[in-house]
């Protein structure tokens, strides 16, 4: 049964994926969101992503850049298969930092996937007060050791979090930098 | 020579590796083995889920989850047991038909990952981490948990802890179903086990005609083995995010240990992370407990200080954080909270 | 994030649904600037990352740990009866591979499940531009340093058969339609320039049929794998 449902979404995947290429220059994202991008990313588009979306460099299994737009109060960031209403982590306006790191933490380590954070301080994100943490994954599929670094900012009650990871070999400080300049550039659009 | 299996499993990152806690596991199994010790080997492995699997090479694995859920050294020594109770009604089965129990060696990992699949948490490739542990049909587990009560009555340990272990468990299930209307049993146990109250009950009964010469719980012992590594196995246990069940579980810790400054700790932050109408003044109420006793770990401090500032008593807040800071100024959030600190949360 | 938990499941999946997808041309599996090994170039063959499965009636999969055993014998000794073309050497990495050699292996799994959905699989990345440009990065210089190679070959193989009762399965969903896997073989093969890390050959294997248990079809199964090995 599992197997057959794991094969209807690879069907669905392949029938409603689909990959384009955003940048350089001046881009959107999510219509909220204005980058401006020195090199090209791939965006991977998603029947279901909701109110993220996500690019990557090198492929889905290596690095990944997603943004959470405009998270309202009570709303999952993701939301999180074969779960009750009452399981799933929400946003609240009025969580603090850690609370938010919390949320993408417990998201993260869905299917046994061990998530450590490593830092948290303030930081200036969306051209204002915000914060960024780093973190360890450690997942749980493959046994890839990734390494993760995000920014997240509350505006008008609304979460805004973009998130990064890649294998510590290579591929986390292969883009860390081109990273580190979308989300300088980032900032709200009107 | 070393099976494949077992050989990746030494080398998994999610082994935990640390020695004591090995020691006293497999020092549990061999004092219920008995002459069967040299062919077991048990690895603890870094999954917050209940279970415990043995494969028919003598390899065990223990989760941490389960590790976390045991109230003492007898209750561990149950499931071990149980599961040394597979391992030696193998050895009268393979003897008679050697090729029929070897077919039958692959099934549990079916059934064992459909329930973990149910439970989201079976990405393909974990299937290497559950590989190894093979199926029973339910008449097997009776027999196990047969064998498993009379070795841990040979063995010196109280024989009604058995019963516990299932009670404990199903009474979490239904505190997660009570809470979030999830039917549960996300245990690979209960999927392919006989009914968890019809195995609770046959223990009950059968530990009542076993009278052992001593019958010890190894509370003390078993607190101390796993008191360096809970902390993280508890964070674990958050960030699963089933309130029910870690609420429970919380609140059975507790009655077992009312002066645990952690223990008091966690059941705030599980309050604070359901954050369900009332549960502000129940994180609140726990943490302020926590903070009464000698093991608080300044965490207790930070969260205080969060639910302080969110209902705009900054004087307090700024308190707590300072505390926070005071003891750990090196943490990993330090720069966060000092900010918390000027300016608010 | 579901997103990635979703497509880390499909991943393998994914594969499924490309059986027999068509051969691809032979500059899709080199990197830019790479036509060949040199001449008596040195190949380390990393050890192998293969996993052997049965499939249940439902379509559960389950580790064989026997299997998998024999699948890597015949592998070994498939690889070590394995001519090469200008004198290229290659050598069986020697010894129980350690947590540097782990670490590698895992990646290049994920980099050869890259490669195979985004560089020969449907989802291409238009920022790649149809070049297989994917990298172990230069930290595989520490494999050059421990065993002397030029060159490391990476392997990474999942194969899966059929039980009875999957193929009871598969006869019963056919006669209502259904097209059911029996069982599938996918594996992916680097070779990796060991002062850069640069992935200069890929080459992959899915398709339906092929035991790996028997000694002749890990031979065969291999040369299909290392069809058009550059060495």
């Amino acid at each position: 049964m599992k197997k057959l449902l794991v094969l209807g979404l690879s069907l669905l995947l392949t029938a409603c994926a689909s990959v384009s290429k955003v940048g350089p220059g001046e881009v959107s994202v999510k219509d909220q969101l204005s980058a401006r991008l020195d090199s090209a990313w791939n965006k991977v588009a998603l029947p279901n992503n909701g109110k993220s979306e996500f690019w990557t460099t090198d492929g889905v299994t290596l690095d990944s850049l997603v943004f959470y737009v405009g998270i309202a109060e009570g709303e999952p960031l993701a939301e999180q298969a074969g779960r009750q209403d009452k399981q799933q982590a929400r946003f609240r306006a009025n969580m603090p930092a850690h609370e938010v790191v919390e949320l993408y933490g417990s998201v993260i380590s869905e299917g046994g996937n061990s998530f450590k954070l490593d830092r948290l301080a303030p930081a200036v994100f969306l051209g204002g007060d915000g914060f960024r943490f780093e973190y360890t994954l450690l997942r749980k599929g493959d046994e890839v050791e990734l390494k993760g670094v995000a920014y997240g900012a509350v505006r008008n009650g609304k979460l805004y979090l973009m998130t990064f990871q890649a294998p510590r070999l290579h591929y986390f400080k292969k883009h860390l930098g081109r990273v580190e300049a979308v989300a300088a550039s980032l900032k709200l659009r009107g | 020579m070393l099976d494949r299996e077992e050989a990746k499993l030494r080398r998994s990152l999610f082994l935990v590796q640390d020695k004591p806690l090995n020691d006293y596991v497999n020092r549990i199994a061999c004092r219920l083995a008995g002459d069967h010790c040299p062919d077991l080997r048990v690895y603890v492995v870094r999954t917050p889920y209940f279970n415990a699997s043995m494969a028919p090479n003598g390899m065990m694995q223990v989760w941490t989850g389960l590790l976390l859920r045991m109230s003492n050294e007898a209750q561990l020594a149950a499931v071990l047991g149980h599961e040394i109770g597979h391992y030696l009604a193998r050895h009268s089965l393979e003897r008679l038909r050697d090729a029929k129990s070897r077919s039958a060696f692959g099934q549990f990992l079916g059934i064992a990952l459909g329930a973990a699949g149910a439970g989201g948490a079976a990405p393909l490739a974990q299937l290497a981490l559950t590989a190894g542990m093979f199926a029973y049909e339910r008449e097997h587990e009776r027999e196990a948990d047969r064998i498993g009560l009379e070795l841990m009555a040979k063995a010196g340990y109280e024989p009604i802890e058995a019963s516990r272990v299932w009670a404990q468990l199903l009474q979490e299930i239904e505190a997660e179903q009570d809470w979030s209307g999830d039917a549960g049993s996300r245990s690979v146990l209960f999927a392919s086990h006989p009914p968890a109250e019809e195995r609770q009950q046959a223990l009950v009964e059968r530990a009542a005609q076993i009278a052992p010469a001593k019958a010890e719980t190894g509370k003390a012992a078993y607190r101390a083995a796993m008191a360096p590594h809970r902390w993280g196995w508890l964070e674990d246990e958050l960030k699963r995010r089933k309130s029910g069940e870690t609420l429970a579980l919380f609140q059975r810790l507790l009655q077992e240990a009312p002066q645990d400054g952690e223990l008091h700790y966690f059941l705030g932050e599980a309050y604070r992370l359901r954050a369900a109408e009332g549960d502000r003044q129940r994180a609140l109420d726990a943490y302020q407990a926590a903070a009464k006793q000698a093991n608080a770990p300044a965490e207790v401090h930070r969260s205080l200080g969060m639910l302080y500032q969110q209902q705009g008593e900054r004087a307090a807040a700024q308190e707590a954080f300072r505390r926070y800071l005071a003891a750990k100024p090196g943490a990993a959030d330090a720069e966060m909270i000092q900010l918390y600190l000027k300016e608010g949360v | 994030m579901q997103q990635q938990a979703l497509f880390m499941r499909a991943v393998f999946a994914l594969v499924l649904v490309f059986c027999g997808a068509a051969g691809a041309a032979a500059n899709e599996r080199l990197a830019q600037g790479f036509t060949a090994l040199p001449a008596g170039a040195r190949v380390i063959v990393m050890p192998m990352d293969v996993e052997l499965f049965s499939m249940s009636a439902g379509g559960v999969l389950e580790p064989q740990a026997e299997w998998t055993t024999l699948a890597l014998d015949n592998l070994r000794r498939a690889i070590r009866s394995r001519p090469t073309k200008n004198g290229a050497v290659l050598d069986t990495f020697q010894g129980e591979p350690d947590l540097m050699l782990d670490d590698f292996n895992r990646l290049h799994g994920a980099i050869g499940s890259a490669i195979n959905i985004h560089h020969l699989g449907p989802l291409k990345l238009p920022t790649k531009e149809g070049r297989l440009e994917w990298s172990l990065g230069p930290e595989v210089s520490l494999i050059k340093q421990k065993t002397g190679a030029d060159y490391a070959l990476f392997t990474f193989i999942r194969d899966s058969y059929a039980s009875n009762e999957r193929k009871a399965a598969i006869v019963i969903a056919a006669a209502f339609g259904v097209g059911l896997s029996a069982g599938v073989q996918v594996g992916y093969a680097s070779l990796v320039d060991l002062s850069t890390g640069d992935v200069v050959w890929f080459n992959r294997l899915i398709r339906g049929y092929g035991d790996l248990r028997e000694l002749d079809n890990a031979k065969e199964s291999l040369d299909a794998l290392l069809q058009s090995f550059p060495g």
